[in-house]
């Protein structure tokens, strides 16, 4: 077990490690003068070859690409993300406030599209084939197919403009979440759902049920000690790439309801190519991913061992 | 716990069994007495029915309110390769209505020699002549009136096959338990059981003590199950 926790931590240093030296690269060497969109970005106004120069050099872009490369990752493998080539303040600080804003609304996303999507999977997998199982297919295909941007302003059309129950806008109160997060939610939950249901549908045809029936278990406990693990393994693949859309929808949805975050921090910053702020972002990004893969990967084994045993 | 052998056990009888399956008969009415004890074998070859009679034998028994249980042909149809042996047997006990830790581990595991199994793994890290010891071990918690085997060796090498028919042998005679063993291995059948009842195309064609069939096959089934057995001279 050791060992494999080992593999595992040293897969996600390689994983980071790569990030950050791709981000940095790409960046670099993006088309357009950095150096120009950085001083626009501060003065606001059209500016001469000098005034470029000089923030070119202020900012360290004058220098080849290794030496700028080690200079960023140097403060970086002692959490220090460096100061916004356009404010001048430190990163850490703005990204952690934009994090206070988009992870609570990821995670509830995430749990709306759980609590839909458990439910309307079990009501699904009750009956294959029938009637109540098309229909909530049908459901979460239509979920699926609808783009947030939409869903967001249909949302707010009937709940904020029509019948004035909550606020769309901006991020003052509790209140202001829940457009976003339902936005969010309903996203997650139709994929949940068909992946929450062929995952039950698959594990009611393992060959060892008839034999526990058989025995006398009750329905309801072979649903939660067979069942319910033999669905969870499929599902907790499928969480890793729900994660990958949470984060990519919440950036929309941010945009949509005009709320800060993550989402609006990464636009102005890439706008801007503040150096500083985009890898900040990036890399925590990577991070977040590698540690649930992480976490996922020890759920499995956690679930069936032989998971573990075959890739070691 | 009143022992199995203290209690006098009722014949068995089942009437009138059939099955369908999508709209095709493929178990006609057929009747079966089992003696207190009696080991009978169901034989046939394959798609004859006999599975589905003993399928539908158990649970008409049960209906009827006798214990019965049933071990599988293999057991990855017997366990769940998630969950620990431990939580296999505690199932087991709870499906009978008996609290867990109550059964007597120790002398059935004893009894089929699986004592050094560790409780903890899960079926995989068990050999499977050991997992299917111990299926037959749940089967005989609380002494049932019947147990049923389904080509309970098939899985197994033919030394573990006769060494775990042996050790079962010697529990059913000292519990008094009745054995209804399915097999297609007439070899096998011959050497367990008293009676035979051959299967074919859903009917029970014959049904008469081992030996008779053996020397005196009446019926076309019987006579060319007979004729293809090759596995007598097995030590099982």
């Amino acid at each position: 077990m050791s060992k494999t926790l080992f593999g595992l931590l040293l897969r996600t240093l390689v994983v980071l490690a790569g990030t950050a030296f791709l981000t940095f690269a790409l960046l670099w060497n993006a088309p357009g003068d950095p150096a120009a969109a950085i001083a626009m970005a501060r003065f606001d106004a059209l500016l001469s070859q000098e005034v470029i120069d000089q923030v070119r050099e202020e900012v360290g872009l004058n220098t080849s690409f290794w030496p700028a490369f080690w200079s960023w990752l140097g403060p970086l493998l002692c959490f220090d993300f460096g100061n916004s080539a356009v404010t001048g303040r430190p990163v850490w600080p703005d990204l952690w406030g934009a994090m206070t804003y988009t992870f609570p609304l990821a995670f509830a996303g995430l749990m709306i599209g759980l609590g839909v999507a458990l439910p309307l999977a079990i009501f699904a997998a009750k009956r294959p084939g029938r009637l109540s199982d098309r229909i909530a297919v049908a459901i979460a295909s239509l979920g699926a197919a609808i783009p947030a941007y939409w869903l967001g302003l249909l949302l707010i059309l009937l709940f904020a403009v029509q019948l004035g129950w909550l606020p769309a806008m901006g991020a003052r109160t509790p209140a202001h979440a829940i457009l976003p997060a339902l936005t969010l939610g309903l996203g997650v939950a139709a994929s949940l759902t068909r992946i929450i249901r062929s995952g039950i549908l698959e594990a009611r045809g393992q060959a060892f049920l008839p034999a526990i029936q058989r025995r006398g278990v009750p329905e309801a406990a072979i649903g939660r000690d067979h069942i319910a693990p033999h669905a969870a393994i499929p599902v907790i693949t499928v969480f890793g790439l729900e994660l990958a859309f949470l984060l990519e929808g919440a950036v929309l949805v941010e945009v949509i309801f005009g709320r800060p975050g993550l989402g609006t921090f990464l636009v102005s910053a890439i706008a801007a190519r503040d150096f500083p702020q985009v890898q900040a972002v990036v890399l925590l990004t990577a991070l977040v991913f590698v540690v649930s893969n992480l976490i996922i990967d020890l759920l499995y084994r956690l679930i069936d061992p032989r998971i573990g045993e075959r890739d070691a | 716990m009143v022992s199995g052998s203290t209690v006098t056990k009722l014949a068995l009888r089942v009437s009138d069994l059939s099955a369908m399956r999508s709209g095709r008969t493929i178990l006609y009415p057929t009747s079966l007495n089992i003696a207190p004890a009696e080991r009978i074998g169901i034989v046939g070859s394959s798609g004859s029915g006999k599975s589905t009679f003993g399928h539908a034998l158990i649970d008409d028994l049960r209906r009827q309110g006798h214990s019965v249980a049933q071990v599988p042909q293999s057991p990855d149809e017997a366990l769940d390769p998630l969950r620990s042996m431990a939580f296999h047997w505690q199932e087991a006990e709870r499906a009978l209505g008996l609290k867990p830790g109550t059964a007597d581990r120790e002398a059935l595991f004893a009894t089929l020699k699986i004592e050094k199994g560790d409780m903890r793994k899960r079926p995989w890290g068990w050999s499977r002549g050991m997992q299917q010891r111990f299926v037959i071990a749940m089967a005989l918690i609380g002494a049932p009136d019947l147990i049923v085997l389904d080509e309970p060796t098939s899985a197994l090498d033919p030394v573990v096959a006769a060494a775990t028919m042996q050790l079962l042998d010697q529990h059913l005679t000292e519990q008094n338990i009745a054995m209804v063993l399915i097999t297609h291995d007439l070899g096998l059948a011959s050497k367990w059981v008293s009676k035979l009842a051959v299967m074919q195309d859903g009917h029970l064609v014959e049904e008469a003590a081992t030996q008779d069939i053996l020397n005196t096959p009446q019926t076309k089934a019987a006579q060319s199950l007979v004729a293809h057995r090759n596995w007598m001279a097995l030590p099982c």
